[in-house]
């Protein structure tokens, strides 16, 4: 059954080809992924890995102006961006946005029951959700104070990014894209969002995440490492591309910076 | 009866600096069938001729057909609002009403007062003075949901006293031709007053704020801060004027102005003014236009919630805002369970 489960793709990209306001970002990026993988994609500044994220949400800077994306067999370029939420992608934002007048708590609940209803099951009342976020926090050990404030509102990066981790236990998707959700966080912080993910990693789920940092790669095992360059994936390799890299550098392993 | 024939009164002219952007030739050339004056349903309240100078011509309006005021005196400390409703059910009827609330020394009180309509091409011109006197704290709200061919004139004016403080939250609604008139000269210390809207209109609503606030005295603070939410063809106008004169060393002067133009026929005139004439002062003033933010409304949706949703959440947000600032917490379950449905 798993074997089976295994094959099947849960993302496809083929031949992706993005713009952001006019200039070609990814020009023609392939990449597959099946459920349970855990892909990092690294590569210099502006190769195009926020971007290749972006696109997978729907973000209105991205015109796709060739190929495809196939989401669990549906074409994901036809759906806008809660429904994309709503089938099981999650992006953790690199900046989350304050959104201050809108309660956190209050909209987590409305983006909980938004997936439930989009899944056809019952909304949750608010008892059933304080207890569920009960259960899930003290699970991880975080701090349920930030429910209580306006969305972002305020927070420090540390606290953004630990926002971040209560939508993606709230949620549960099952195509987690993490965009440097390491920057700005010191080591316990690292080690907190580390045992998050891993702790939610049952074998269908799969994270498409970029980072500089090999101390997150250390503690979440990728199985695939892409290296982007000029806008496409121009190396892929297992945990040990990613150490290499660490140790030689991107020029080390043949990736020109074209703007140096 | 055309307000444009009365007798001896004087209207604002179409090139007026102060009501400039504001067109009253259909109200006031408009030939209602009847006259009256709306009467308050309390028993006793005490009755003056209004002979009272007022800054601008808009207070005469209602005065040159009935230039009688009810009182209202609040003695000592009330632990509840004091809630007036106003229901103009009569078509083609020009209603005038006139209240005078005093508020005496050292007393904590506040007033409600909703205003709606089930009439048709009707007008009511109404005139508030609230007198505040000495450490005093005063909090009045006001919803005013007038709809469909009906105009409505609110006149305010504000007398406050060393040490009173005056919290007045407006709530404009609908999508008749409204205009308020606020008018504080502060000639006291340590006045502190207050003055928040939400302008949330739609069709072809039309809300004009004019706001006229003079310093004359030291260390007083106003505050005017007005949010304007307008959908379809509504259309608002916010004048603001301050005034610090010489004598008002360490004032505080702020006015701002937020709009969310809902959509493309939408439209809003705003125009914050200060006039300062000393340099010991905090004073700022600010307007913004725009639309929803497209960055938040991106994010909501990102977590699976609907554009409209997220659209509708991101408006709320910014809606609440004033309501928010309503220190009173029986005059913040007012208005959050205020539904028109009660009031006509």
């Amino acid at each position: 059954m798993g074997a089976f489960f295994k094959e099947k793709t849960m993302l496809e990209i083929k031949d992706l080809k993005v713009s952001i306001n006019e200039k070609e970002i990814l020009k023609g990026l392939n990449l597959d992924i099946k459920p349970g993988e855990v892909h990092a994609l690294m590569g210099i500044n502006g190769a195009g890995k926020s971007t290749l994220v972006k696109t997978l949400s729907a973000h209105y800077d991205c015109e796709v102006i060739g190929g495809s994306i196939t989401y669990k067999k549906k074409d994901l370029l036809e759906m806008d961006v809660a429904q994309r939420a709503n089938e099981g992608i999650f992006m953790s934002f690199q900046n989350p946005v304050e959104v201050p007048g809108v309660n956190n708590s209050y909209f987590l609940k409305t983006a909980v029951n938004e997936k439930r209803v989009y899944q056809g099951k019952e909304e949750v009342d608010a008892m059933q959700f304080l207890k569920h976020i009960k259960e899930q926090t003290a699970k991880h050990g975080i701090d349920r104070k930030l429910l209580q404030r306006d969305l972002n509102d305020g927070f420090s990066g540390g606290e953004k990014k630990r926002n971040e981790l209560i939508q993606l236990l709230l949620l549960n998707p099952d195509l987690i894209m993490l965009d440097e959700i390491d920057s700005g966080l010191d080591v316990d912080a690292i080690k907190t969002v580390a045992n998050v993910i891993n702790a939610m990693l049952d074998g269908k789920k799969s994270i498409l995440m970029i980072t500089h940092y090999d101390r997150l790669l250390e503690l979440i095992k990728p199985d695939f490492v892409h290296i982007l360059s000029e806008g496409k994936i121009v190396k892929t390799g297992d945990y040990n591309l990613a150490l290499e890299l660490d140790e030689k550098g991107f020029e080390g392993i043949g990736i020109k910076d074209e703007s140096k | 009866m055309r307000v444009n024939e009365i007798e001896g009164l004087s209207l604002p002219k179409k090139y007026d600096e102060e009501f400039r952007k504001i067109d009253f030739s259909k109200l006031f050339s408009y030939d209602f069938k009847n006259v009256k004056t709306y009467e308050f349903d309390i028993m006793g309240l005490k009755i003056i001729t209004d002979e009272a100078s007022y800054e601008n011509v808009l207070f005469d309006i209602t005065r040159s057909i009935d230039n009688k005021q009810v009182i209202l005196t609040i003695n000592s400390n009330i632990p509840e609002p004091i809630c007036l409703v106003h229901k103009i059910n009569e078509d083609e009827t020009f209603y005038t009403n006139s209240l005078k609330v005093e508020v005496k020394k050292g007393a904590k009180a506040s007033l409600i007062e909703v205003f709606t309509n089930t009439s048709t091409n009707s007008a009511y011109s109404v005139n508030r003075t609230f007198h505040i006197e000495e450490d005093t704290d005063f909090e009045y709200a006001k919803v005013q949901h007038i709809v469909e061919d009906n105009s409505f004139i609110y006149n305010g004016n504000f007398i406050q006293e060393d040490n009173s403080k005056c919290k007045f939250t407006s709530f404009e609604l609908g999508n008749a031709f409204v205009v308020n008139n606020y008018i504080n000269i502060i000639d006291n210390k340590n006045v502190d007053y207050n003055l928040n809207a939400l302008v949330k209109l739609h069709k072809d609503a039309n809300t004009s704020n004019l706001v006229k606030t003079v310093h004359n005295n030291e260390s007083s603070k106003s505050d005017i801060n007005f949010k304007h939410s307008l959908k379809d063809e509504a259309r608002a106008v916010f004048k603001a004027k301050s005034i610090v004169n010489k004598e008002a060393l360490y004032s505080k002067a702020f006015q701002n102005s937020n709009t969310i133009l809902l959509s493309n026929d939408a439209s809003i005139y705003a125009q914050p003014h200060l006039e300062i004439l000393i340099d010991e002062l905090e004073a700022s003033h600010g307007a913004t236009t725009g639309t929803l933010d497209k960055e938040q409304l991106l994010y909501l949706q990102s977590r699976g919630v609907s554009k409209d949703k997220a659209y509708d959440m991101l408006l709320k947000a910014f809606e609440s805002q004033i309501y928010d600032n309503i220190s009173d917490k029986l005059i913040k379950e007012f208005i959050a369970d205020y539904r028109r449905s009660k009031y006509v």
